[in-house]
């Protein structure tokens, strides 16, 4: 369990076995359900690029302890593809966090004491990347690297 | 406020919304206690306290211990270690930081407020009076401790809690953790610049790795000590403001012109150093200044570069003056550098491990090969002796020249308040959240277990 004690609402486990059994996603976000009791599916995505899934983190929107709402905070879980050179594919879901260094207190707080329980609640993930700026979300400098080591 | 009483309550009641827990974040320099879900701690008192050398009493808080007395002793519960060592004392004075501003006292006992004196009033049961008397029997605590602390300490605070307070329900939070999750980050490496201690905590997915827990003496204090090396050899006159009556301006250099006061018996040694020490924090926020690098200080040109950057003035309380250059420079750079730290009779040099950039080597020299890059990008700095102008900067450049290929990445709260209360107000925030309620030990299950349950469920 996280240190936090927030739990992982069932539906976070079946959308994740749908996006890795069935490819029926290529991404799915996660947030803390706003009485902060559970982390919750807050949108799934199919689109391929990358930059869609980008853009959502950037603009995520988390509310305080006041209920006021400013920067967000996510959790994602992406499937990764990579194509080698001798086109052999690659598919790898991996866990994405996203709590950026401009968020509230109260909202980097309960995000990074509940990824745990996520990570957890989630079985086969392939990397685990913790991304605190825009520039941790691009895909060639950043994330591919972390999640393709050996490529 | 509206409070159900905690000792017939249910567990979800008393951690819900009805009750705030307390959050108590000891340090060497300033004790921190609050109400969880405030944004800082509403009670920050000095750790030091005085002992009447007659009759042993004790004082706390800043205004019991700061008028100049003859016979208060002024002392401190943390050993240089960084441990408590005198455990009366230091429940009694987390007790103060506790009951003098945020609940009250308790009234006392109705048989024991001398309103009932009579000789039959033997008709109260023990028990209940017990009960009674404990002081902090409503709220839940969550308590925080250094990343070192033994398990015999951390069953020791249960203990006090528990037994000596009462308090419903307790929990105990490494404060390397509650720094790392405040500053957004499930794993990073926390360096803590206090006063007493520096400390390097790798924590990796939310878990303190207590292998890799380095610590050093080359924090404040150790800086305070290099400025008081510095004074002595400049023959700079230390003078704190509770000597001086009145003074007049002189010249930069010149001996002052001041009425001091006088006292039939000087206060003690330990008094004059506690305040010697704030002037001391004064000229650490005014004049004193870390070299930023790239490179020690006594690099090349680097000290011909330090000393054309303009110097600082300082005025003592008694109105001597003088302006700082490079010295400014030099007591903190034994911080990084052990081979620069001043030395006289009072100053032992420092080794090479006990510097920042070894700790941060040792510390990741224990954590798996794959995690230190992380680590690496999400450097977590902390404690007030981090405010210390370039010390940031210094760092980061250490940290360059030691690694030079994953990218580095420091992450320091420019909010005053968050980067020095990080770990109350990361203990503040988590002791409000409604779905942490599970994570208490109630008084029940310390009943049943002992005091031996805090390394079971606070890991
Ligand atoms: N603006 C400042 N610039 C430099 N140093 C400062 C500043 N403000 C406070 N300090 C120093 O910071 C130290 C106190 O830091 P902090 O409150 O983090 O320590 P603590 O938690 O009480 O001690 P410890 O962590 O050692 O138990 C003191 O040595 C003080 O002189
Ligand atoms: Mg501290």
């Amino acid at each position: 369990m996280a240190q936090s004690g927030i739990k992982v609402a069932a539906e976070c486990v079946t959308a994740y076995e749908e996006l890795k059994s069935k490819k029926a996603f290529r991404f799915i976000l996660f947030k803390i359900s706003d009485d902060g009791k559970e982390i919750v599916v807050d949108e799934t995505g199919k689109e391929d690029d990358w930059d869609v899934f980008r853009e959502k983190l950037i603009s995520s929107k988390s509310k305080d302890k006041r209920g006021k709402e400013g920067v967000g905070a996510r959790y994602a879980v992406y499937d990764f593809h990579h194509t080698s050179g001798e086109g052999i594919v690659q598919e790898k879901p991996g866990l994405l966090s996203w709590i950026p260094d401009d968020a509230g207190v109260f909202v980097k707080m309960t995000y990074a004491g509940s990824k745990e329980a996520l990570k957890m609640a989630l079985p086969g993930l392939a990397a685990d990347i913790q991304a605190s700026a825009t520039e941790d979300l691009e895909y060639e400098g950043s994330v591919r690297p972390k999640v393709f080591k050996r490529l | 406020m509206a409070v159900p009483n905690a000792n017939t309550a249910p567990l979800s009641e008393y951690a819900g919304d009805e009750v705030s827990a307390l959050v108590l974040d000891p340090g060497w320099s300033t004790t921190r206690a609050g109400f969880a879900g405030e944004d800082a701690p509403k009670s920050v008192i000095p750790t030091h306290y005085g002992v009447s050398s007659s009759d042993s009493r004790l004082f706390f808080g800043e205004n019991a211990i700061h008028s100049p007395q003859a016979n208060l002793q002024i002392k401190n519960p943390w050993s240089a270690d960084g441990i408590v060592e005198d455990w009366d004392t230091a429940a009694k004075l987390w007790e103060y930081s506790i009951t003098s501003r945020l609940t009250g006292p308790k009234p006392t006992h109705p048989e024991k407020n001398g309103l009932n004196d009579d000789p039959n009033g033997e008709a109260m049961e023990l028990d209940a009076q017990e009960e009674v008397e404990k002081p902090l029997t409503e709220n839940p605590l969550l308590m925080t401790e250094p990343g070192w602390n033994p398990v015999k300490a951390r069953e020791k605070y249960i203990e006090i809690a528990m037994e000596d307070w009462g308090v419903p329900a307790y929990w105990l939070g490494r404060s390397g953790v509650l720094a790392a999750f405040a500053a957004g980050k499930a794993s990073a490496l926390v360096v803590d610049v206090g006063a007493n201690i520096t400390s390097v905590t790798p924590v990796v997915d939310g878990i303190m790795m207590k292998k890799g827990v380095q610590k050093s003496p080359l924090a404040g204090n150790f800086v305070s000590n290099q400025i008081r090396a510095m004074f002595k050899q400049n023959q700079v006159p230390l003078t704190p403001h509770y000597m001086v009556s009145s003074k007049t301006a002189v010249d930069a250099g010149a001996p002052s012109q001041a009425t001091y006061k006088k006292f039939e018996t000087a206060p003690p040694a330990s008094y004059r150093r506690l305040q010697e020490e704030r002037v001391l924090t004064e000229f650490k926020e005014s004049v004193v200044q870390c070299w930023t690098g790239p490179g020690k200080l006594s690099n090349g040109t680097n000290e011909e570069i330090a000393k054309s950057q303009p110097p600082r003035p300082f005025e003592m309380p008694d109105g001597w003056n003088q302006v700082f250059g490079l010295d400014r420079f030099k007591v903190t750079e034994g911080l990084f550098d052990e081979t620069a730290a001043l030395e006289d009779d009072e100053n032992a040099k420092p080794t090479k491990a006990q510097t920042i950039p070894a700790m941060i080597q040792a510390a990741l020299n224990q954590v798996d090969v794959d995690q230190r890059p992380h680590l690496l990008n999400n450097v977590v700095v902390t404690g007030a002796s981090s405010f210390l102008p370039g010390f940031n900067d210094r760092l980061n450049a250490e940290l360059q020249g030691m690694y030079p290929s994953p990218r580095i990445r420091l992450s320091a709260p420019g909010n005053t308040i968050e980067r020095k209360y990080a770990s109350w107000i990361g203990g503040s925030i988590l002791g409000s959240l409604g779905s942490f309620h599970q994570m208490w030990i109630s008084k029940k299950e310390y009943d049943e277990h002992g005091a031996n349950i805090v390394e079971k469920r606070c890991k």
